[in-house]
């Protein structure tokens, strides 16, 4: 653990340097701006990658055993017992996040400096960057819900500015807008979780929330409501919505939805692929490597609580499941090179919901943190792309690139490679991703034996979705790098507000953008080979308290136990295909995409306009936003309409102050046919109507005796 | 207390300051052209508002947040059974301040829009100040009730002489209403002094009605507070007064005398009618949520930035009602902080709007578009108010949002979810709004000639936003003044 004047740095300059970049960029200028930005991103990431090493490597220190270590800031929300604090808590999820945050951070400030050379806004950007960096920070620090909820929040509206950040384009506004909102969405139930915590706890702080459920015991907890039936955190039962529910589930549940918004899991995923609108360097960080996997981490850090429900466990089992294959299948029909990404990011959440959900934490985690890695490789690669072919992003104008751009193609190899997932199965050697996702799917099968519901499904999903995972991954490479150069009718056409002195061929990036891409490529290859004991293996030493496990909980133990080969023998059991049923999936994946994008190029494109059902269902993302719009948003305009002019203007308006006002003009008329509608008539009608309701009251209340 | 009136000394120092102003142009009519006359009356407004607020911040030295119930009161016999008697508690003490505070910024904004009759437009605000200071110090409830219906003759000449086209409309429909609930209030209030044989609030707050004139008492004080708030159904002349009013006029109208309404609740209807408080729960939380969903939806389909921005203050009012009758310590807490927070939120709104209408003279969003072009400045203050309005956690309005909502949740689940829903719409209005205006290319010709906020516009904004940070990263600097309160009046409606 590093020193508490150093952890404080790490959390908070990130924000100062956010609001010096952004306050007095007149002043220091876009040079001064991007450099205290970077620098101070760079340093946080040096030093919370330090301090992972040194906490994986140099021996646990007592924290990441007896709990976390928490230094309390400043007091910010304290009401009787509903207590938050601004502090910093760090403990072995957070020691992970932190590296993940700031590392990729530095990157990406870093690659911004080339991919944004040209862009008259870069104090702004790089100002947006670091505030992302500081809420993210923020959300992984927090040592109560609502600090979490600050972070969540503020992460949201960091991607918000990012995504919009092009604010003359029509398609950017638009989809700045569609995440902020379906995140809002997330954050409805995510608020509810929180009063539901709150209700049944009198506490919103993790320490004595969690421990009074690992006890069973509210011991100095006071609950503020009343449960309808069971004592104990576990057993409480409270009434929703009209409803008895276990407490534990229902506030799994509403976290979960939250979880969901920011993770883009199914049914609440539409906002991602439109956040590509961003610039190419916002997709790496905020869509990929950090802020999509919130949900992620809120779930393992909530694992206490997962740990005692089955509905909601079971909820998220099935919607990670979905989720990972529902993407993949979008993802074989994009066209657009950042949209294949971004589905197979979504795709590659939803694998990580599903192991929390079956109670691997360890792998979900373990995932999270290479998908990191060779995600914002994948993203930093595609950026380079699109900065070398002038801002153009569909693929089928591309082909050939690898001969102008042999380091970017180098390195989406690797992000390829690890992503898909190659390695030997009971060896240390292989890619990332390989040793992560094999993690999880592993799981999901020994959950499966030990009888978790879902869990079965789970795991055959999983299976059919690595096996498309290589398909549209291996499709990207073919369809981007391969074959003939295609996009040489773009020389000087339309995209010319990329001011490139020398317009025309691809180009390879400048060495700024590289350096970034090489020290992911780091990341993707080792990342995997070198956490795989501690963060998963051994991952109970390593998460300590962090990650919560119940007795009853033992599908990490089975993988060893009842999956793997005797440990003396070597004998294999008859699960032993469980652990060659990925690569294989995965090479014959790679097999497909190579028979129809290498060396048929053109049958791809040939189904495409075939227009198929199936092709039309994936390529058309199964018709959600269709479904949405019709929907959600003109139902809601709609409604908005009807309350607005019916509503207000011809029910309240028109039974109140203008019937009022017409019935004295028609009363006037009756009478004098000379006053209309002046003030006092109302005043008499009122007065009137006061008078008898003075009396009324007089006499009904007793006043006379 | 013997000492030195120095509540009596800030609510009446505006009023004093007005008639200065009168005396001074009477004694020069004639010698100074009006235009020239306005002016120092303006200068003069600002020095007599400026006072004011120092003298408030003197009341709130000698404050003591420790203590619960009034302090610094003044008493004098005045007629009968009624005192003149002034006090603050911790509520008032806040909401004070807020006005005081308000009504500067409010002359500073009038500075150049307004181009005729200045003067009494200078004497009409320094008037309204004294007035609302007057609702909030008052301990007494007929001298509240003077100030509380003094408070509409000079808000409605407001929007009557300086409102825009159809502002005859709109002050008659603000005036009608406010009228109707008041007259209820004022057979309530005859009725209490009567029954208790005082119109003391410490007296009131322990005298016990009887559970049948509770309900009725509550009733006519809750048609007055309802609209003030305003409530739905009884919302519907906000939007008008708002857009018609001149941009200082809808500040102080949203700013503090919405305030009202809940303070109202607050002193009245929970401590003196804690029966029918109870016993009206269940109805003020479906209007109070009603309120939220119905107004957002609403908002969403405006074409008026101010009636946006009007509809958006009665969802914001709705969490107010909602925590007000939660009957919890973090409702009430969160009922109070959401008044001050959103004095602060919906006055830089309508500031914000007030610094495009005066370079445009429209509020239609559709005149807008790609303002961040030519106003950076005012585009990023305007998204940090923007977020203020939907809640986002680290400004004031999420402080609010979530404590009336968290209490609300101990009360009825159903009335916590539907208020979550509209933290759901405000994002999807106050972002529609902001994405209109200020992103996107400019299409309008005439905007190309916009300028960025000006050092005067800078100095009404800027106050505000500071506040609306600080009240988000260090609420408890409000729950530590409104804690004693919020303890005395649920003590109070506990029958203790």
């Amino acid at each position: 653990m590093l020193p508490d004047n150093v952890l404080i740095f790490i959390v908070l300059a990130p924000g100062l340097a956010a609001l010096i970049a952004g306050l007095f960029q007149r002043l220091i200028g876009d040079r001064g701006a991007m450099i205290v930005t970077t620098a101070t991103v760079l340093l946080a990431g040096i030093l919370s990658l330090y301090q992972l090493f040194a906490y994986t490597f140099g021996g646990h220190d007592d924290h990441g055993h007896t709990g976390a270590h928490v230094i309390e800031l400043m007091r910010w929300i304290d009401i009787g017992s509903f207590q938050a604090d601004w502090a910093i808590r760090v403990d072995a999820l957070s020691i992970v996040m932190m590296a993940v945050i700031t590392s990729v951070s530095g990157l990406v400030h870093l690659y911004s400096w080339g991919y944004m050379s040209e862009d008259p806004d870069r104090a702004r950007f790089f100002s947006y960057l670091s505030l992302f960096t500081f809420a993210m920070l923020m959300l992984v620090v927090a040592d109560n819900f609502i600090q979490l909820f600050f972070g969540w929040e503020g992460v949201g509206l960091a991607s918000y500015l990012l995504i919009g950040f092009w604010f003359k384009k029509e398609a950017p506004n638009a989809a700045a807008v569609k995440a902020f909102v379906t995140n809002r969405v997330g954050d409805f139930g995510l608020a509810l979780g929180i009063m539901a915590i709150f209700f049944v706890f009198g506490s919103v702080e993790f320490e004595p929330v969690f421990t009074a459920i690992r006890d069973d015991a509210f011991g100095a907890l006071q609950p503020i409501g009343s449960f309808v039936s069971g004592e104990t955190p576990r057993d409480a039962a409270i009434a929703f919505l009209g409803y008895e529910v276990n407490a534990l589930e229902l506030i799994g549940v509403l976290l979960f939805i939250g979880a969901m918004g920011k993770s883009a899991q199914f049914f609440l995923h539409v906002w991602l692929p439109d956040a590509m609108e961003g610039p190419t360097p916002v997709s790496a960080l905020i869509h990929a490597a950090t802020m999509v996997t919130a949900g992620v981490y809120l779930v393992c850090l909530a694992s206490p609580i997962y740990e005692y429900t089955v509905f909601a466990s079971g909820m998220i089992v099935i919607i990670g499941a979905v989720t990972a294959l529902y993407a993949a299948t979008v993802g074989l029909a994009q066209n657009d090179i950042k949209r294949v990404i971004a589905y197979s990011t979504c795709s590659q959440l939803g694998y990580m919901f599903f192991a929390a959900g079956v109670g691997a934490y360890e792998a979900a985690m373990f995932h999270l943190f290479t998908h990191a890695f060779f995600k914002a490789l994948l993203f930093l690669g595609a950026g380079s792309v699109i900065h070398g072919m002038h801002h153009e992003q569909d693929m089928r104008k591309m082909g050939g690139v690898a001969k102008f751009m042999p380091f970017t193609y180098a390195a989406m190899l690797i992000g390829t490679i690890a992503i898909i997932g190659l390695g030997w199965p009971h060896t240390t050697l292989g890619f990332s991703g390989f040793f992560s996702k094999d993690a999880i799917i592993e799981s999901a099968f020994a959950a499966h034996l030990g009888g978790v519901s879902f869990a079965q499904m789970a795991f055959w999903f999983g299976i059919t979705a690595a096996l498309l995972t290589s398909f549209y991954s291996w499709r990207l490479i073919y369809m981007t790098f391969h074959g003939p150069y295609t996009g040489a009718h773009h020389v000087h056409g339309e995209h010319d507000d990329h001011a490139h002195g020398h317009h025309g061929e691809p180009h390879e990036s400048p060495r700024v953008m590289l350096v970034p891409l090489a020290l992911l490529s780091l990341g993707a290859i080792f990342a995997g080979m070198i956490f795989y004991d501690p963060m998963f293996h051994h991952g109970e030493a390593f998460w300590g308290e962090a990650i919560y496990r119940a007795e009853s909980n033992h599908v990490i133990h089975d993988i060893e136990k009842l999956m793997k080969p005797d440990k003396e023998t070597h004998a294999p059991t008859q699960y032993e295909w469980v652990f060659w049923a990925p690569i294989l999936v995965t090479v014959a994946g790679f097999l497909l995409a190579t028979f129809t994008y290498f060396f048929n190029r053109g049958v791809g494109q040939r189904i495409a306009d075939s227009g198929g059902p199936l092709h039309s269902l994936f390529a058309n993302k199964w018709y959600f936003d269709e479904i949405y719009n019709v929907t959600l948003v003109r139902g809601t305009a709609l409604l908005g309409d009807v309350l607005w002019k019916t509503g207000d203007k011809k029910i309240i308006d028109g039974l109140g102050p203008d019937g009022v006002t017409s019935l004295t003009k028609w009363g006037s008329r009756r009478l004098s046919a000379m006053h209309t509608g002046y003030l006092y008539h109302y005043a008499f009608v009122i007065l009137a109507a006061a008078l008898v309701f003075g009396g009324v009251l007089y006499w009904r209340a007793g006043g006379a005796s | 207390m013997g000492g030195f009136w120095i509540l009596s000394t800030m609510t009446f120092l505006p009023l004093l300051g007005a008639l200065l102003i009168v005396i001074v142009r009477t004694a020069t009519a004639g010698q100074a052209s009006e235009d020239d006359q306005g002016r120092k009356a303006m200068a003069a407004a600002l020095i007599v508002s400026g006072a004011t607020f120092i003298a408030s911040l003197w009341v709130f030295a000698n404050f003591d947040t420790s203590r619960a119930g009034y302090q610094l009161v003044e008493e004098a016999q005045w007629y009968g059974t009624i005192t003149y008697k002034m006090g603050v508690d911790g509520m008032s003490m806040l909401l004070i301040l807020l006005t005081t505070f308000l009504t500067p910024l409010c002359i500073i904004a009038s500075w150049t829009s307004i181009k005729e009759r200045v003067t009494e437009y200078a004497v009409a605000f320094l008037v309204l100040e004294t007035l609302m200071i007057g609702v909030f110090c008052a301990m007494d409830l007929v001298l509240f009730y003077i100030f509380f219906e003094a408070g509409l003759i000079p808000m409605f000449i407001i929007i009557g002489v300086w409102g825009g086209v159809d502002r005859i409309y709109a002050a008659f429909k603000f005036f009608l209403y406010t009228l109707l609930g008041s007259l209820f209030m004022l057979a309530a209030v005859v009725y209490m002094s009567i029954v208790a044989g005082s119109s003391d609030f410490e007296v009131l707050e322990q005298y016990a009605f009887t559970p049948t004139a509770q309900t009725w008492l509550w009733l006519a004080f809750a048609a007055s507070f309802a609209v003030k708030l305003p409530m739905w159904p009884v919302h519907t002349w906000l939007p008008d007064a708002h857009v018609q009013a001149p941009t200082a006029g809808s500040v102080i109208l949203a700013g503090i005398l919405l305030k009202m309404g809940g303070y109202g609740f607050l002193r009245f209807s929970l401590p003196m009618f804690p029966d029918a408080s109870q016993l009206f729960q269940p109805a003020m939380f479906v209007l109070a949520v009603i309120a939220i969903v119905y107004a957002s939806l609403v908002a969403f389909r405006q074409t008026d930035m101010k009636k946006l921005i009007a509809y958006s203050s009665v969802a914001h009012m709705g969490f107010v009602t909602l925590g007000i009758f939660s009957f919890t310590e973090a409702g009430v807490q969160g009922a109070i902080f959401q008044m001050l927070s959103h004095g602060l939120i919906s006055a830089a709104l309508f500031l914000i709007v007030g610094v495009v209408y005066d370079r445009m003279h429209t509020r239609e969003i559709a005149a807008y578009g790609g303002l961040v072009v030519k106003m950076p400045i005012f585009a990023a203050l305007f998204m940090m108010f923007t977020m203020a309005n939907v809640g986002l956690p680290g400004t004031s309005g999420f402080v609010g949002e979530i404590l009336t909502m968290v209490g609300a949740f101990q009360a009825s689940t159903w009335a916590a979810a539907g208020a979550a829903l509209g933290v759901i719409f405000s994002a999807v209005y106050m972002l529609r709004l902001y994405r209109e205006t200020v992103f996107g290319e400019i299409t309008n010709p005439k905007l190309e000639t916009m300028t960025d906020v000006s050092a005067r516009e800078m100095s009404t904004l800027i106050p505000l936003a500071i506040g609306v940070i600080l009240l988000g990263i260090a609420p408890w600097l409000i729950f530590d003044i409104t804690e004693s309160t919020t303890t005395r009046i649920l003590t109070l409606m506990a029958g203790g």
